[in-house]
């Protein structure tokens, strides 16, 4: 008898050419393997992809000011006091026009999501003049800016493309004013692109905001500026204010939404577990069949773990087949896919699913688990066949 | 043994048609059996002896011909029907005993009772008569696997005669055995011919075996070619 | 024995399958079971809304304010029944991240329009005496165990007393308990008077209007009229069911009853092959010995019929294990899920449509082995060995 490796390699080739024999158990472990990887990178595609929105949304250099405590810029609020105060905070880059300071506010209004016809919160946001170049990857792509002191918007894409009625040149009425939509943004398919812009002072005048605001972003000056200004709010007794990095705030935000992965693991683990169920089904019928090649195998001097290992590899094989199989139907059904949720604003966010070479690897290895496990005990029965299987019929 | 025709098959003819090539088993066999015979067919391999028992059985239908049973034709009886009157006159007994594995010997033996509306207590007694007179009531509780081929045969036997069936239909009943053993087995079969009247059609390989009946018939190239006895023949 | 016992042995010769197909079948039902309880808690503010109840918001959003003289001019619609109005607290308990839903509500007339909720007389008139009272819902009184007469801390993560702080203190004047156990009730009220003097950003602005109708029939005409009443003023309206609102709300989430049901499709589709897979090749296993059943007189519709009663059989052991396991891990869950998901119950719709998909199940994974067993040709089967 030859080499062990030579003895494996020998059943596992058997046991592969066997495979088309049982075509059809052969193929139910392949799918369902297949089925447990897609849902698992859906829920990853989904999650990730929202991620990968708030990420994408953050600026290293850029903070965010809030009111203490806050958390949300939703549940924040700043008299025009606070913004006057810590304007003058060392660290904030400055330009031609003084310092790069934005006060934000926004107001929650409905827009009709294409997708299901019904009214969905978006952001209304007014901001400064240095606003709309303190975002990371924004650009005007049609129309123009809108002007201060009237009701302009200008619209990012993503809301374009997941609600109806905000197309270049549309008119829409909130309260008793009317507003135009004169240009169109793109924000590289970040959290600001689901956004409506306007001047903060018209939203402010338009719904009977006086001089407050929400929040402040400015442009920070170094690596230290942060701390500057922490600073800074620190010495004055009348701000009480929460300084972060923009991407800071916005990879907290997207927290809960990370949820979705762990959720997606959490079912794919149960359907796994059925998955293999199917999978030692499918292995233990094929060793019972092979039941008599094997014992003669044995009675001849092959050695019990070269069916093991023969045993194993067949599992193997298919569920990986499978996982390939699975991760293929999610790329092709998911990935790129647009929609969008409810973000830490209360307002909408658009994000597209995003299939992305980590998930792919997770699908690979929750399938490699399946075939090992699945191949396992299997594969340990038909190392111990009794010797006598080869001398009945 | 009483003068009254059991079987009396007419003119049958039977072809395998298997794609363009057909097959021919028999062509115009005519056989009556009576009943009460115990009655052995011999004859070489593929001559269709399994062939006729099946026929006789009702499993099976020939081309054309007609089989009388008690004077019905049954041949063109539908399958409902085949499987009553299955239930009702025939039982059968395999060279591979096929006992269900997971059903003990009395449930083995108890499974024809479920096609007949029995109470309880009335299976119970028959299927202890039956694995009385096979004489293994004492393995009654045993699963198949428990049991020697010889044993699994004899439960095989209850089960073909725990629903009284005037015929017994037995393909080489002793071709998996031992001398001994299959002497055992021939002796029940016997007995079931004689002390209970049952008509048996054997069929068997071996001319020992083929001694125990009191008709022995030897099929080749579908014909009855010799005649121990005249009495099953008309 | 009886035919039953048959089938029973059957099903139980191969235990190792038996087991495995068993714990497939009840992964597959388990999410069934949880997931549908989930669906079910979303959907459950559209389908436990009173048909007769109206929502008036700010055709803004309903997150924007509407003055409160709105509610005297829309009780004098024809067709309007009675109407009250909410206000958002923004309210959590010690921490931001245990949310307390609290509305400032009208203690005269919350309860002319949320009549299929109920509070005990005597609590009621000791709320309506006592400013600072709070009234608290049924399942948040279980989940956090306050009783009638305990006194908490509820701040507001909007609004702040003239002091500065922005936490109140309330006593617990009651339990508000539905009348189906499904409808919500993980929510506290607070006196709207008392909550609009203490807090700082004054002004006579309410959140929402709550309203019901004489008749169903007229809330179309209804929610027309008072839209139309407050057109072209600052503060337009936007009327439309209870229903209609929760279902817009639930929405903005996502489409999260598609994705549910996608899983649970998936993971029954998954379990159909397998147990499908797994039921033709044990009858196919058995070939033999249905033959045999055949040659002692069994019927073919008697052997069909076994066949399929076995994929039943095993659909049901699986099934009614799996939703039993959902509803055990759901009782489990609930109190850790009671400010997210406050309606998530197994209800008996999850169980019935559970049955449902159980017969199913056992319908197509045991028709086509019981369609080969019923078609088996005897002679062949026999002749196989
Ligand atoms: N379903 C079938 N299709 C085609 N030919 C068949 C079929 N069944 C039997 N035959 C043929 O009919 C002939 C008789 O078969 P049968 O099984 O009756 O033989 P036998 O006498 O019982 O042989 P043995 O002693 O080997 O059991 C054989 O030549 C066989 O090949
Ligand atoms: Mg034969």
């Amino acid at each position: 008898m030859g080499s062990l490796f030579a003895q494996i390699s020998a059943v596992v080739k058997m046991n592969l050419l066997s495979l088309p024999k049982r075509v059809g158990s052969s193929l139910t472990t392949l799918l369902a393997v297949a089925i447990v990887v897609t849902v698992l990178l859906a829920f990853m595609a989904m999650g990730q992809g929202f991620q990968k929105t708030m990420a994408g949304s953050g600026s290293e250099d850029v903070a965010i000011m809030l009111r203490g405590g806050s958390a949300a810029e939703l549940n924040s609020g700043l008299g025009g006091d606070v913004y006057t105060n810590v304007s003058s905070s060392p660290g904030i880059a400055k330009d031609e026009n003084g310092p790069i300071i934005s006060g934000e506010l926004y107001v929650v209004v409905d827009g009709v999501k294409k997708s299901s016809q019904t009214e969905a919160n978006l952001p209304l946001r007014g901001i400064g003049p240095a606003g709309f170049s303190l975002r990371k990857n924004i650009s005007l792509i049609d129309g123009r800016m809108f002007e201060e002191g009237k009701t302009e918007i200008i619209v990012g894409t993503s809301i374009l493309s997941q609600f109806s009625g905000f197309e270049l040149g549309s008119k829409m009425k909130f309260g008793a004013t009317e507003w135009t939509v004169v240009g169109v943004f793109d924000a590289g398919g970040s959290v600001f692109g689901s956004e409506l812009l306007t001047d903060v002072r018209t939203l402010q005048a338009q719904f009977n905001r006086g001089n407050s605001y929400q929040s402040i972003r400015v442009r920070l000056d170094g690596p230290e500026a942060i701390q500057k200004i922490r600073d800074f709010i620190e010495s004055d007794p009348r701000l009480n204010l929460d300084v972060m990095t923009e991407q800071a705030y916005y990879s907290d935000q997207s927290r809960d939404m990370g949820r979705l992965v762990y959720m997606g693991w959490g079912l794919a683990i149960f359907m796994a577990l059925g998955a293999l169920a199917g999978a030692l089904n499918t292995m233990y019928t094929s060793v019972e069949a092979k039941a008599v090649e094997i014992a003669t195998l044995r009675a001849i001097g092959f050695k019990g773990i070269s069916a093991f290992f023969g045993t194993l590899v067949e599992s193997l094989v298919l569920a990986i087949i499978g996982g390939v199989l699975g991760t293929l139907i999610a790329f092709l059904l998911f990935d790129g896919i647009s929609t969008s949720t409810m973000g830490g604003s209360f307002t909408q966010v658009v994000f597209d699913f995003n299939v992305s070479a980590d998930a792919f690897k997770s699908g690979i290895i929750l399938a490699v688990i399946i075939g090992l496990v699945g191949g396992f005990f299997p594969a340990w029965r038909a190392s111990r066949m009794p010797l006598l299987k080869a001398f009945s019929s | 043994m009483s003068n009254e025709l059991l079987f009396d098959l007419k003119n049958i003819e039977k072809r395998f048609v298997r794609g363009r090539e057909s097959i021919s088993i028999f062509d115009g066999l005519n056989i009556t059996i009576k009943k009460g015979t115990f009655v052995s067919i011999m004859g070489p391999s593929g001559s269709g002896k399994t062939t006729l028992l099946n026929m006789l059985g009702g499993v099976d239908r020939p081309t054309s011909g007609e089989i009388l049973f008690e004077g019905q034709a049954i041949q063109n009886l539908g399958e409902g029907e085949l499987a009553k009157w299955r239930a009702r006159h025939v039982g059968f007994i395999f060279q591979f005993y096929n006992l269900m594995p997971m059903l003990n010997a009395e449930k083995n033996v108890e499974l024809p009772l479920l096609l007949k509306n029995l109470s309880k207590a009335q299976r119970n007694k028959s299927v202890e008569t039956a694995l009385k007179l096979v004489g293994l009531s004492d393995r009654a509780r045993h699963l198949p696997k428990e049991l020697s081929g010889g044993q699994q045969q004899r439960v095989a036997i209850a089960r073909a005669i725990v629903s009284d069936p005037d015929l017994l239909l037995c393909d080489e009943p002793t071709g998996d055995l031992d001398r001994t053993t299959a002497t055992e087995i021939l002796e029940t079969l016997q007995l079931l011919n004689k002390e209970f009247g049952k008509t048996i059609v054997m069929v068997t390989h071996d001319p020992v075996a083929a001694s125990f009946a009191n008709v022995s018939l030897h099929l080749d190239k579908g014909q009855f070619i010799e005649q121990q006895s005249s009495e099953a023949v008309a | 024995m009886n035919n039953f016992t048959l089938v029973r042995k059957n099903l139980t010769r191969n235990k190792l399958r038996l087991f495995l197909n068993c714990f497939a079948i009840f992964i597959a039902f388990l999410l069934f079971g949880a997931l549908g309880a989930i669906k079910n808690a979303f959907d459950a503010g559209v389908e436990l809304s009173a048909d007769d109840r109206l929502v008036t918001v700010n055709k803004i959003n309903f997150t924007q304010p509407l003055p409160l003289a709105y509610v005297n001019k829309i009780r004098t619609l024809e067709g309007v029944k009675d109407v009250t109005w909410a206000n958002w607290f923004g309210g959590y308990y010690q921490e931001p991240k245990n949310q307390l839903m609290t509305f400032a509500v009208d203690p005269e007339s919350y309860f002319e329009v949320y009549d299929d909720v109920v509070v005990d007389e005597q609590e009621l008139e000791n709320w309506k005496k006592d400013r600072q009272g709070i009234l608290i819902g049924e399942r948040i009184a279980n989940a956090r165990g306050w009783k009638v007469g305990d006194r908490i801390p509820v701040s507001s993560n909007i609004f702040s007393k003239h002091d500065g702080s922005s936490t109140w203190d309330f006593n617990i004047s009651g339990i508000v308990r539905p009348e189906n156990p499904q409808t919500d009730t993980s929510y506290t009220l607070i006196h709207y008077k008392y909550f609009m003097e203490t807090q700082i950003w004054g002004g006579d602005w309410i959140g929402w209007i709550p309203l019901t109708t004489q008749n169903p029939e007229l809330n179309e005409e209804v929610s027309r009229a008072v839209d139309k009443m407050f057109a072209n003023s600052p503060a337009e309206t936007e009327t439309s069911t209870e229903a209609q609102f929760s279902k817009a709300f639930v929405e903005q989430m996502g489409d999260i009853g598609f994705i549910i049901m996608s899983v649970v499709m998936a993971a029954f589709f998954t379990i159909l092959l397998i147990v499908g897979n797994s039921m033709w090749q044990s009858i196919k296993e058995r070939t033999s010995e249905i033959a045999v059943l055949k040659t002692l007189g069994f019927t073919a519709e008697k052997v069909f019929a076994m066949v399929l009663a076995e994929s039943f059989l095993l659909a049901a052991l699986g099934g009614i294990l799996g939703l039993g396991g959902a509803w055990l891990s759901i009782k489990a869950i609930t109190p850790m899920t009671q400010s997210i998901l406050p309606a998530l119950v197994l209800g008996h719709q999850v169980f019935i449509s559970g049955l449902m998909f159980i017969a199913i199940l056992g319908f197509v994974t045991g028709i086509v082995p019981a369609w080969q067993a019923m078609k088996l040709n005897t002679i062949e089967a026999l002749s196989r060995r």
